[in-house]
């Protein structure tokens, strides 16, 4: 099993964000930002020692969820930092940015970490598309086309023009080139049908990247599988990847609290503003192709309320408890849905850093060396 | 914009020929299906006044006695250019009309102004690509959206006759590689274009183009096979047009600033 460190670098400083949109950064203090800055990139660059395979940066826009709006920027100090672990870029939101950007700065993280970069090309969650005023109509669409043009941007050797429906260049030719040919790792999310269907068409590793179901992350794997198999290949457990909230302590009981209690931050005052936006986008627009997709999204209101902690990871859909119950809910996990790689949260809410060390010393010292061979 | 046929006499036979539109001269050379006033080229005629000809051979034509080669077709197309036109021509070629204008080009420059390559066939490797005798097959590479195409006004018999006509002229051969080697020497400005779902000619060759022809750019059509014409009419006529009209200045966004148009 490998596994990758996600960590959203949230705003914690905040009591009450509302429920509106987008939320007032009247409530950032620059200075307590700068030392989050500090501390997260310091977290980050750990989880390398730690024993990550992975390390992962986001892109999120405008609320407190997460100080990353452009994830490349993180990227590049956690590359001068670290030597060997990957570095899992699980944005750019693709439709949101110029593709010719993404193609650039992805490049220049290829390079400047020796080859190092895992590619992630996201459509991003309902609520960015408010933020930087893109129809959500259009994301799909966008979103075939652009993950195009950035391989183009990868593989052309020699200077190439674009005429499409959302994207036209005469002339491109990106410096610098990646280091990994043909292009790096793709990773792209697995959440609905439409994005499982794109992801397998270019074999990208396909992330389930909020596992809130094992039916439904078995349902859109098989989606992917079905699509490498019409087009001649069959993925192995490495094109999968399942995201996980993590949380290890002593005990059990103090596990679940510090998970609770992140977990209530997280809802009720991290995620406020953004579902109101999450609302009107799923309500309002087709971001959602299929009704299908639209039913499974975890963030459509109906399905948005607090699952006790107990019950999810009684249903084996978080990993939380001590170092041996965590290393039993992973192997459960493995025998549900047969994949290789996991995406750990740890720093859930306002999780208290010391909190998140002791998980980080609990994966290094006793976790990953008993599943390293799941 | 729509299309007159006519004939013009010339040295080998008569060459019928379509023709609308006013404006600076383009000669459109045909692909394998022969003629076919698609509505991108009726909405070129607009701006340009497009000259067809049709090759000898095609859509119920006959041959003409020593016009046997790609060469010869190009001596031909020169001496309709001088008959019919009388002055330097841009020229837009389509798959086999690709591979015509590229011989053209080669051999008469000083008849073409700029030089449009939509998917020019001739430049692909052996057994790659190509017009599949599957009729699905051949549906799927030459069409990404074959509802748009508009139904067949030709009787099969000339579909397969014109088919057929290829290998009168190159043999069946999927690379000249006597083309390659004097691509070099192409001055005229070249667009190459090639849609990201063309089934018939594989990556390669336009970049191949791109590689040997001095001033060429390659374009990738998205959401287009092997007829971009068909498949994104739209696309095919603005960027050609813009091209025909700007040259390379077309490389800049002209937004409102007439000085970039």
């Amino acid at each position: 099993m490998k596994f990758s460190y996600t960590h959203h670098m949230p705003y914690t400083h905040v009591e009450e964000a509302g429920q509106d949109w987008p939320v007032a950064n009247k409530q950032f203090d620059p200075e307590r930002g700068a030392e989050l800055y500090r501390e997260y990139i310091d977290n980050k660059v750990y989880a390398e020692e730690v024993g990550f395979d992975w390390i992962g940066c986001n892109e999120h826009h405008m609320s407190p969820y997460g100080l990353m709006p452009n994830p490349n920027l993180i990227a590049a100090a956690v590359i001068e930092r670290t030597r060997t672990a990957g570095i899992l870029q699980s944005g750019n939101i693709v439709p949101l940015t110029n593709p010719i950007r993404i193609a650039e700065e992805y490049a220049m993280l290829d390079v400047q970490s020796g080859g190092r970069l895992i590619a992630g090309f996201m459509r991003g969650i309902p609520h960015e598309y408010v933020a930087y005023n893109v129809a959500p109509d259009e994301s799909y669409a966008r979103m075939r086309e652009a993950c195009e043009l950035i391989l183009k941007c990868w593989t052309e050797p020699e200077p190439f023009g674009w005429e499409g429906e959302h994207y036209r260049f005469r002339a491109v030719s990106i410096w610098p080139r990646p280091v990994q040919q043909p292009h790096p790792p793709l990773v792209m999310s697995g959440t609905s049908r439409e994005s499982a269907t794109l992801a397998a068409e270019l074999g990208a590793t396909m992330g389930v990247l909020r596992l809130t179901s094992f039916d439904g992350a078995r349902a859109m794997m098989d989606v992917y599988r079905e699509v490498a198999k019409s087009d001649g290949w069959e993925p192995g457990p490495d094109h999968f990847m399942v995201g996980m909230g993590c949380c290890i302590a002593d005990t059990k009981d103090e596990a679940v609290e510090t998970m609770k209690s992140g977990q209530k931050y997280f809802f009720e005052v991290l995620g406020g503003g953004i579902r109101t936006a999450q609302r009107l986008v799923i309500q309002k627009t087709r971001y959602f192709e299929h009704e299908e997709s639209r039913q499974n999204f975890p963030g459509l209101p109906s399905k948005v309320k607090q699952v006790p902690i107990e019950e999810r990871i009684e249903k084996g859909l978080l990993l939380c408890g001590t170092p041996d119950m965590v290393i039993d809910q992973l192997r459960r996990v493995k025998a549900e849905l047969g994949h290789g790689r996991m995406n750990l949260n740890i720093k859930i809410g306002n999780t208290p850093d010391g909190a998140v060390m002791t998980t980080l010393r609990h994966l290094k010292e006793t976790v990953f060396p008993a599943v390293r061979d799941l | 914009m729509s299309f007159q046929e006519n004939t013009v006499a010339l040295s080998s036979g008569p060459l019928a020929y379509h023709v609308a539109g006013d404006g600076p001269p383009v000669i459109h050379m045909h692909a394998a299906s022969g003629f076919r006033a698609t509505a991108a080229l009726e909405a070129l005629a607009q701006s340009f006044r497009i000259y067809a000809p049709v090759t000898p051979g095609f859509d119920g034509t006959a041959t003409h006695d020593g016009v046997a080669s790609m060469e010869a077709l190009a001596r031909l197309e020169a001496e309709f250019a001088d008959t019919v036109i009388g002055e330097t021509a841009d020229v837009i070629g389509h798959s086999f009309g690709g591979w015509r204008a590229t011989w053209y080009t080669v051999l008469h420059p000083q008849k073409v102004g700029q030089l449009v390559l939509e998917c020019p066939a001739g430049f692909r490797e052996e057994g790659v690509g190509g017009l599949s005798p599957d009729p699905e097959e051949l549906q799927r590479r030459l069409y990404a959206h074959p509802e748009k195409l508009p139904p067949e006004t030709k009787p099969e018999s000339m579909v397969t006759r014109n088919r057929e006509m290829l290998a009168h002229y190159h043999g069946g051969k999927a690379k000249d590689d006597a083309l390659v080697d004097r691509l070099n020497e192409i001055e005229a400005l070249t667009l190459i274009l090639h849609g990201t779902k063309d089934g018939a000619i594989p990556i390669s060759s336009p970049r191949l183009l791109k590689r040997l022809i001095p001033r060429a750019f390659l374009i990738y059509v998205y959401d287009a096979a092997h007829a971009i014409e068909v498949d994104q009419p739209e696309y095919f006529t603005g960027l050609v047009g813009d091209f025909l009209t700007r040259g390379e200045a077309f490389l800049v966004n002209p937004g409102t600033d007439d000085r970039a148009a």
